[in-house]
């Protein structure tokens, strides 16, 4: 079962299979929820519920959701931060899903993660060069003189200057100190990097540097991404291809020409119509699709398909029979719907009813 | 003596003028100057956007007309801010504690913070409006708080009443923060970043529901936010401040289409667009100042792509002046008529597919 979903996701987009680095199957985390003085488990919140997908080497793979759909459990279980339920993880033509603790350690060099707030994920105690070195001290590769230029090093290569080593993070802004979480991360020349919402917490005119940063190293020493992240805009920025997830599964997947131009899953459109227009000239030149209600609780899931609750396409097979990501209805690329159907919510149209007052 | 830069014909008086408001905070560190000789009006219904990044004093600006800010650590240290021919800089507290929730009313950015969790919701609506309307009866508030939440689109409103706010979801409770707000039928309504703490779907409903309190109050309404989408979807004029100072105001259509100050540029081209498909982002290099010790002539010299290190530009800080055909968009660049629409990269409809 879990094998075809995963051949159909991988071979949907292109043919070039060959090149996987990374591969999860029917991926499952449930958080049990305990209560009571004795701690019995009385639900689970199913975080991630069942997700497929395949990441290729030299790509960035975008992950989009809403708060609470189970992106960042996602990618903190695929690097095993957190044990998964159930489900395989193949990363490099390894099996590492049972790898306990010493057997993940040659793994970690390989796929690392830079963190969303730079403010929490960075040691206060530590000064920078501390902080880049320790994972080279971890594995051992740290020697005395060419750790310290290889540390020097690394902070050119995020765009910090050297002397910049001995300080500690409070000295540093957001931007810079996303930079030396970036640093640290590519201390020891990993394949892939999980980056979770890395330019969140920036302004704006900071988050361009740094995305710019990362599309850079990548370019430069051939970086896999999975970029999880909220803001449609920029994943459409740094993404080859696009995953787009709802309470614990992911809900349509293909090319960011697939996902923003043709987007086939309601929920997709929905997102896409939702984001605020690039400029005052596109007013009410877009459709927008204003969902009803808030996301269903990831501890009681709705039955069947999970957007349905929300979903102004759905019928009585959606309550019953979660729809498989396939392709469908003449589409080219998985998407978990039974009646999905292309609509382009970002195309501007000139006679959107309502067209409010002009500036 | 009220500036009238708009042109054509009748001006309408501001509802609201801010003149030279100058704001500090003492902190460990030194005096920070947040907010540095800041005015700009705001007139009847329309929405006025002020915009900037953390620390450009985009808030603090309104939170101390508003006498928001603890005193101390913050000090007012010079300027006026008119509302309806008083100033509300000298006003008594408890004077301008009933002009707060009455005639301006605010909605702050996470609701959960500005609600009190062991009240019912409808409780403290109600007492909203019984506070501005002494002896209004129990039933006709609470008459007035269901009509208030299903205006705002909060579904079984007779029921949800009832309810406290963590039964509500993050977009309900802002939902029944804007119901509050326009409770007393506000002439001015301040919004910090009301939709930063929502998701995308979440904002869209939000931003729908403040059209519709605005059309219900007709309130001008103050949209502080960082975000430049919000600014496009909903205001009228934009302020966009930079270390403490307004860099740049005028017309939202003239800001976004041919701004005349570097940040603003630096701002667009930042961002990642959704209608067209670019190669690299261009940032703006470099990190905001500090405030403690803001550099010398423009705070924002040291950043600038405009500058080329231009001795005036480190020297002198520009003043906030009118150009072109005078219609309201002002500038403070030494070199605003230097820059053109030729900076800007082409917007909608060229680079989409």
């Amino acid at each position: 079962m879990s094998e075809t979903n995963a051949e159909v996701t991988s071979e949907a987009t292109s043919s070039a299979n060959g090149d996987v680095i990374l591969r999860v199957e029917s991926l499952v985390k449930h958080f049990p929820i305990k209560a009571g003085v004795l701690k019995h488990t009385v639900g689970q919140v199913k975080a991630v519920d069942g997700v497929d997908l395949t990441v290729r080497r030299g790509e960035t793979l975008g992950v989009v959701g809403e708060s609470g759909c189970g992106k960042t459990t996602l990618g903190r279980t695929i690097i095993k931060l957190i044990e998964p339920t159930a489900g395989r993880i193949v990363f490099d033509e390894q099996d590492i899903t049972e790898f306990k603790r010493r057997q993940m350690r040659p793994v970690r060099r390989d796929i690392q993660i830079v963190f969303q707030d730079p403010y929490a994920s960075l040691n206060p105690r530590m000064t920078v060069r501390e902080i880049v070195a320790e994972p080279l001290q971890i594995h051992g590769i740290y020697r005395r003189g060419e750790g310290r230029r290889r540390v020097e090093e690394l902070l050119r290569t995020v765009g910090l200057s050297p002397e910049h080593a001995n300080r500690f993070p409070h000295e540093f802004s957001g931007g810079q100190r996303q930079r030396i979480g970036v640093a640290r991360a590519l201390a020891l020349n990993p394949k892939m990097m999980v980056l979770d919402e890395p330019v969140s917490a920036l302004d704006v005119s900071i988050q361009a540097q740094v995305v710019n940063l990362l599309a850079q190293l990548q370019n430069e020493f051939g970086l896999t991404y999975l970029f999880i992240a909220h803001d449609l805009s920029v994943v459409r920025h740094v993404s080859d291809r696009v995953a787009v997830m709802y309470l614990g599964k992911i809900v349509e997947v293909g090319t960011r020409e697939q996902i923003y131009g043709r987007p086939m899953h309601p929920y997709t459109q929905a997102l896409l119509s939702a984001v605020p227009i690039d400029t005052p000239n596109q007013r009410g030149k877009r459709k927008r699709i204003v969902l009803e209600g808030d996301v269903p609780s990831p501890a009681n899931p709705p039955s069947g398909c999970r957007f349905r609750t929300r979903c102004w396409r759905a019928q009585e097979i959606c309550a019953e029979e979660d729809p498989a990501l396939i392709p469908r209805h003449g589409g080219d690329h998985p998407v978990a719907c039974h009646f999905a159907e292309v609509m382009k919510p970002l195309d501007l149209v000139e006679d959107v009813a309502a067209a409010s007052k002009a500036g | 003596m009220r500036s009238t830069r708009r042109s054509g014909g009748l001006v309408p008086e501001p509802v609201l003028e801010i003149r030279d408001l100058t704001v500090e905070f003492n902190t460990e560190d030194g005096v920070v100057h947040a907010v540095t000789g800041v005015g700009y009006e705001l007139f009847p219904g329309e929405v006025l956007g002020i915009v900037g990044e953390s620390g450009s004093g985009k808030s603090v600006s309104m939170l101390s007309v508003l006498g928001l800010i603890p005193q101390p650590p913050g000090r007012v240290v010079e300027g006026e801010a008119f509302f309806k021919g008083e100033d509300l800089l000298r006003m008594p507290r408890n004077e301008l504690r009933k002009i707060r929730g009455g005639a301006m009313a605010m909605i702050f950015q996470d609701p959960m913070t500005s609600l009190n969790p062991v009240l019912p919701i409808g409780d403290q609506i109600a007492e909203a409006v019984k506070t501005h309307n002494p002896g209004t009866s129990d039933g006709a508030a609470e008459a007035r708080t269901i009509e208030l939440l299903e205006l705002v689109g909060v579904p079984f409103a007779e029921r949800r009443v009832h309810q406290y706010p963590h039964e509500f979801s993050g977009g309900m409770r802002q939902r029944a923060m804007i119901a509050m707000a326009i409770a007393n039928d506000p002439t001015v309504l301040v919004a910090d970043e009301p939709t930063t703490a929502l998701d995308v779907t979440i904002q869209a409903q939000i931003v729908e529901v403040l059209k519709a309190a605005q059309k219900e109050t007709h309130a001008a309404i103050v949209l502080i936010t960082h975000d430049l989408g919000l600014i496009a979807e909903l205001a009228d004029r934009v302020v966009v401040m930079y270390a403490g100072r307004v860099v740049e105001l005028g017309d939202v259509f003239t800001i976004f289409d041919s701004p005349r100050h570097p940040y603003t540029v630096g701002l667009m081209t930042s961002l990642a667009r959704l209608d067209a498909d670019q190669e690299w982002l261009e940032p703006i290099p470099g990190q905001p100042p500090s405030l403690i010790t803001p550099p010398p002539g423009c705070a924002f010299h040291p950043r600038c792509a405009h500058s080329q290190s231009r001795a005036i530009c480190r020297t002198e800080v520009p003043e906030l002046r009118a150009f072109g055909e005078g219609l309201g968009h002002l500038s403070a660049c030494h070199f605003a008529d230097e820059l053109d629409a030729a900076h800007i990269r082409v917007g909608a409809g060229a680079g989409a597919s």
